[in-house]
């Protein structure tokens, strides 16, 4: 009987520890998202290090080495493609002006309203509003993306702790290892080992998968001439890491966008063409090589853990809920495959 | 106040020597030289403990050696709780572990109050991804080791067949 009461109150006391760290978290959540960006970047950054190491650098200067490749690759992208897109968004603030586009909206009001008068449907103002989306979606990336006060803290934090995660992060795994009690000291490092190997395979796999994309998206909506083909083509890249959804949502505002820009569907055509051979080879050659040695979550769990991490965090909780839900599930999976060996609570 | 001082700096480097000293005695440590000992240093973990406490359970899922600081260290196969070796100060266990997941084949327990050193299995496949040099030498270490033990079982297999032969 006491025994049960004393696993009741462990229990117990767990529920509330764990509720109260939740409760801690999310009420500094915006400083929680720069760390766990950071914290992601360290992640995909460390084999760099690493293998900076092997060739004879010390941490630190390999550290410093892999900010200043970063730090000119910025600069370049910086000086070539910031008046590209600075255009892009200024045009897309101001919206479609395209007579083109118009006519096209006119006419899909048109046939929605002859053929779906049955079910009430009587005038959309469909233009009014494309119009209306067109500029919202300026304003948002002027605010939200170009906020230029959010910028100069994320241009500072992220890139201050990514640098002291890697140069320090061994260290700080092992202090944090050395606070672990003896019972589940070997245990807790067996899970990191397994946690780095599945989900930080994902991770870098994601990254490089959605660089490739990314790269490939832009490139072909350049070619075919598609308007905003570079901000098209980052965020198709960026959408491409969360899974199903992503590709089709990157494609769909490319077609949409290729449609109000010529006013017919032949450019769309294209446009879909060249998104199906992307996915064809991201499929068939890309995630077969990147993805191989990482955790595997079923479509169902993917699913769910987009939602939660939209609802609670937006499109970045989206991005991260993947690799949290791997992180959880490698936990969980050990934790019961172990549990008699080592009764956890 | 200098005495102090130097007896602080004293104190470290006396602890600096033993761990040194024991380190170079384990053969997987073997004949490194002072850098490579000092990186090896870095990732080892220390742990203490109480008397009677399971270092590890037979079953449990190994990632690693231990090496004893202080202290001495009971080996005991179940069924039966039968000792299969008490180790002391210097000696070391589990290295088995740094090459397989296999569950550990005996429970390890602190017969007195210890200080382990404990060098696991993701340190190791880390130091040879980003020190080579350092993480073959430590491979070669490691496969002589084994093939030591593998010698001296065969060799207390041979003395077992052997009795067995002059028994009948």
């Amino acid at each position: 009987m006491s025994d049960n009461t004393n696993k009741l109150f462990k229990i117990a006391l767990l529920l509330i520890i764990s509720s109260a760290i939740i409760v801690f978290l999310v009420a500094i959540s915006n400083i929680v998202k720069l760390i766990i960006i950071a914290a992601l970047l360290a992640y995909v950054l460390d084999p760099l290090a690493s293998f900076l190491e092997s060739r004879g650098m010390n941490r630190t200067t390999a550290t410093i080495s892999i900010f200043l490749l970063l730090i000119a690759v910025v600069g370049i992208a910086y000086v070539l493609l910031l008046p590209v897109l600075s255009e892009e968004i200024s045009t897309l603030k101001e919206g479609f002006s395209s007579e083109k586009a118009d006519l096209v909206i006119s006419r899909f009001e048109n046939f929605l309203v002859s053929n779906l008068s049955f079910l009430g449907v009587k005038e959309l103002n469909l233009l009014d509003r494309m119009h209306g989306i067109t500029s919202s979606i300026g304003d948002w990336m002027v605010t939200h993306v170009l906020d230029a006060a959010s910028i100069l803290v994320s241009i500072i934090l992220i890139p201050f702790i990514v640098f002291f995660l890697m140069k320090d992060g061994r260290q700080f795994k092992k202090e944090f290892v050395s606070i672990v009690p003896n019972r589940y000291f070997e245990f807790s490092l067996y899970l990191l080992h397994k946690i780095n190997i599945q989900v930080g395979n994902y991770l870098r796999g994601q990254v490089l998968d959605a660089t490739i994309v990314g790269l490939l998206a832009t490139g072909a909506l350049w070619l075919l001439g598609v308007k905003y083909f570079l901000i098209i083509g980052v965020f198709a890249g960026m959408a491409n890491i969360i899974p199903y959804f992503g590709p089709i949502t990157g494609a769909t505002i490319a077609v949409i966008v290729s449609v109000l820009q010529t006013g017919d569907f032949h450019l769309a055509s294209y446009v879909v063409i060249a998104f199906i051979i992307i996915k064809l080879f991201d499929d068939t050659i890309i995630l077969p090589m990147v993805m191989s040695k990482s955790v595997h979550i079923s479509p169902l769990t993917v699913l769910l853990a987009i939602m939660i991490g939209g609802q609670l965090f937006g499109i970045l909780g989206m991005l991260l809920s993947i690799p949290v839900a791997g992180f959880i599930k490698v936990i969980v999976h050990e934790s019961i495959t172990n549990y008699r060996r080592y009764r956890v609570v | 106040m200098i005495n102090m001082w130097e007896n602080i700096f004293k104190f470290r480097q006396k602890h600096a020597d033993d761990t040194d000293k024991i380190l170079l005695n384990i053969p997987v440590f073997k004949n490194l030289n002072h850098h490579d000992l000092r990186a090896i240093k870095r990732i080892l973990h220390q742990r203490e403990y109480r008397t009677n406490e399971v270092i590890f359970n037979q079953g449990d899922v190994g990632l690693g050696m231990y090496i004893i600081m202080r202290g001495e260290v009971e080996i005991i196969c179940n069924p039966g709780r039968h000792m299969l070796a008490e180790l002391q100060d210097g000696d070391f266990f589990g290295e088995l572990a740094l090459l397989d997941e296999a569950p550990r084949s005996a429970t390890a327990v602190a017969k007195k109050p210890c200080v382990l050193l404990c060098f696991f299995k993701p340190e190791l496949l880390d130091i040879i991804n980003r020190n080579p040099k350092l993480g073959g030498k430590i491979l070669f270490r490691l496969a002589w080791t084994i093939g030591e033990r593998l010698k001296s079982t065969n060799e207390k297999i041979r003395e077992l067949c052997f009795q067995k032969k002059n028994d009948e």
